[in-house]
């Protein structure tokens, strides 16, 4: 288990799993709800300047701009 | 009621009983506003930014045979209904609208209420995962799966037999740009009407993922199709987020717009003032030319051709948003500016109504419902109307082309920049000291869907910004002209005692008429304060004109000197405003004047249907009146300061 890390961390164009998501349950449920849930397989396609939101895509289709702050609570495997 | 108009579910011909309500939910970008455009001929637009169809829209469409009509009704985009943060989000208007519909259909031989999740083929993973929750939520429950033509040229196909059986609630699969998606919607409604409710217990257990991967199924080895549709997403990501295009693009875009506000909009603003004094010229003298002949012809006819003449920035800034939203650039923007927007207190997604807010404040605070944070959202409305709005302009455009034409149009364009950019940093430097004082807490992070790019329907561009001009007249154009109507008496209504002016003796009948009015006594009462800021009692009946409205400034301006159609070709008051002389001979106005009564424009929130607005959306009188005091009081010390300020320069 040493490949786990957050999402903030993930260097562009790598393929992680989300393993777990930590935070306000209303918020994880949202998050959930959105399309990041664990076992979700994320790609992390680019960052926004001075450390500015990620651009994700995830597995089950769709791409979304998430925050650095979000990104490191989010657990990933790759 | 009689027994022909029960709903029974022996498939029979059967009339549904009046009021059958069909409610068409989705995730953002899903295709659903498109689908209801279809359905009702049009009376909704492409959300394809998350909730930007902040309204809950209603038409009528008729069923197919003879089962009679049914209301159709355009939620929000959304997410998850279980995870409401806030009653009025677009989540959580859903979900009200949902659970207290549920409710009222269960009673007895109440109108039944159904619930038709629309589903983007190319996401279907995720949107299953709405349909898990809905099913707890609805007991008539049917899916309609858009996007078609794309998963077609993807090279896949979608069984919606297969998904229907997974999952347990009908489903058909449309593409909503094909005129046929009508019938069918309606056909799929009127069976979802006409069946008794039920339990979806299938439905709320289904696992999203696997049951997607079950239903989609690859048509033939198109994995280079797919990547082919993808890269034209990515190859324009690839510039438009590039980390020094990206930003210099934006920049680009954003001042073409407001140039295109500018330009554009103006010979447009022109035409139409000139018919609306056309028409007051003629009604006019109908009316016998006394009192009542003014009072509609400055009152009521002025204040509806001053409306009439925002309409056409109105327009262009309508369907510059929507052609921003519907082409998915939108998203982009917010994702290049949330970093910056967050040192201010705000979220990236505060870009909407921020940049709505340039054309006028009212849209732009109905649009703060795509903010799902309540803290991020009423900062957002405090600082909204710190924003150059277009009825800012023609105030800006007296004072710029009197005082500053002599130094040429480079700078007068700078004082035009300069002072849309005084609106975006007082507007962030508010933010930034309100989120520490007033409205503590950080906003939420940012999580946003990045739709692909996709071509704008121009018939729903026509339909969102129909809504948008109907929207202003109705909550600020009554506003003006209620206003201009007030103003009006204000001017004309003489002061009991007010003392005839000598100097006047020879003066035109309205002037003089002005000079004795309640408005001009109440200017003068105050004159010894606004004194300190360069107002003489002149610009402050002015301000009181502008109080309900402040696109009456230059029209009250122009009542005050005596003068017809300054709204349309204000060189008249231009050179009264520079002849202007005082008693001891001084020029009555210059540059310093000018540059003052800009400042006090730039803070204050000289707008009823502001506050109006922003009493509708807080549910309460603190935050407007909030607003009201700290923009006043911004603005005339503003106004002092620079003022005095520019006194040390020109003395």
């Amino acid at each position: 288990m040493d490949s786990l890390s957050t999402l903030a961390l993930v260097e562009d164009e790598t393929e992680v799993t989300i393993r777990a998501l930590n935070g306000d349950a209303r918020e994880l449920e949202w998050l959930r709800a959105i399309g990041l849930f664990e076992g979700q397989r994320v790609r992390v396609l680019r960052r926004a300047l001075f450390g500015g939101p990620l651009h994700i895509r995830v597995a089950s289709g769709g791409e979304f701009a998430v925050d650095r702050s979000l990104a490191k609570s989010i657990q990933v495997e790759s | 009621m009689s027994d022909a108009c029960h709903p029974r579910s022996d498939g029979r011909a059967t009339k549904i009983i009046d009021g059958a309500i069909v409610a068409l939910v989705g995730r953002p970008n899903a295709g659903k506003s498109s689908l209801y455009n279809r359905v009702t001929d049009g009376d909704a637009r492409v959300g394809n930014f998350p909730g930007i169809t902040v309204d809950v829209l209603e038409a009528e469409a008729e069923l197919p045979d003879g089962y009679g009509r049914a209301t159709f009704v355009d939620l929000p985009g959304i997410y998850s209904i279980e995870a409401a943060t806030d009653a009025d989000t677009d989540e959580g208007t859903a979900r009200s609208f949902i659970d207290a519909h549920e409710k009222a259909s269960a009673v007895a031989d109440a109108p039944p209420f159904a619930v038709i999740q629309v589903l983007d083929a190319t996401r279907l993973a995720l949107s299953l995962r709405l349909t898990r929750e809905l099913a707890s939520h609805a007991s008539r429950l049917a899916l309609v799966v858009t996007q078609a033509d794309v998963l077609d040229r993807e090279g896949l196909v979608c069984d919606a037999e297969l998904l229907s059986t997974l999952v347990g609630v009908p489903v058909i699969i449309v593409s909503a740009r094909d005129p046929a998606a009508k019938s069918a919607v309606l056909a799929l409604a009127a069976r979802l009407l006409r069946d008794p409710p039920r339990a979806h217990a299938q439905a709320s257990s289904i696992d999203p993922d696997a049951t997607a991967k079950k239903v989609l199924a690859d048509k033939a080895s198109v994995a280079d199709e797919e990547r082919a549709r993808r890269s034209r997403t990515e190859k324009i990501d690839r510039w438009a987020l590039h980390p020094i295009v990206g930003p210099l693009l934006f920049v680009a875009v954003m001042s073409a717009i407001f140039a295109a506000v500018f330009f554009v909009a103006e010979p447009f603003s022109t035409a139409i003032d000139r018919v609306t004094k056309g028409l007051g010229a003629k009604i006019g003298p109908r009316l016998g030319g006394g009192y009542l002949a003014s009072f509609v012809n400055d009152g009521l006819i002025g204040g509806a051709g001053t409306v009439l003449a925002f309409l056409p920035q109105i327009v262009v800034l309508t369907v510059a948003l929507e052609l921003l939203d519907a082409s998915g650039y939108l998203a982009r923007g917010v994702f290049l500016v949330d970093r910056f927007f967050r040192r201010f207190g705000l979220g990236g997604k505060a870009l909407v109504p921020l940049l709505t807010a340039h054309a006028c404040a009212v849209p732009a605070i109905r649009a703060t419902r795509i903010l799902r944070d309540p803290k991020e959202r009423l900062l957002t409305l405090l600082v909204l109307p710190l924003m150059t709005c277009s009825a800012r302009l023609p105030t800006y455009s007296l004072l710029v082309s009197t005082f500053f034409a002599h130094r040429g149009p480079w700078v007068q364009s700078l004082v035009f920049v300069g002072l849309y950019a005084a609106g975006l940093v007082t507007g962030a430097i508010a933010s930034a000291v309100l989120q520490r004082t007033t409205v503590r807490g950080r906003p939420l992070p940012l999580v946003l869907e990045m739709p692909a790019y996709r071509a704008p329907e121009a018939s729903f561009l026509r339909k969102a910004t129909a809504r948008g001009v109907k929207g202003f007249l109705a909550d600020v154009g009554t506003t003006i002209v209620v206003a201009s109507a007030l103003l009006w008496v204000l001017l004309n209504v003489p002061m009991p005692g007010a003392q005839r002016d000598p100097s006047l003796a020879g003066a035109p009948a309205a002037v003089v008429r002005v000079n004795n009015s309640v408005a001009a006594s109440l200017g003068r009462s105050i004159e010894p304060v606004t004194r300190y800021a360069g107002f003489d009692w002149r610009f402050n009946v002015g301000l009181f004109g502008s109080f309900g409205a402040r696109e009456l400034m230059v029209g009250t301006l122009g009542v005050i000197y005596g003068l017809e159609d300054v709204d349309d070709d204000p060189t008249p008051l231009r050179a009264q405003l520079r002849d202007a002389r005082t008693p001891d001979g001084r020029p009555r106005y210059t540059t310093r004047n000018a540059l003052s009564l800009m400042a006090f424009f730039v803070f204050a929130c000289q707008c009823m249907s502001t506050v109006a607005a922003l009493r509708r959306e807080t549910r309460s009188w603190k935050w407007p009146l909030f607003v009201l005091a700290y923009t006043y009081v911004l603005a005339f010390v503003a106004a002092v300061i620079v003022y005095n300020v520019a006194g040390w320069f020109t003395a």
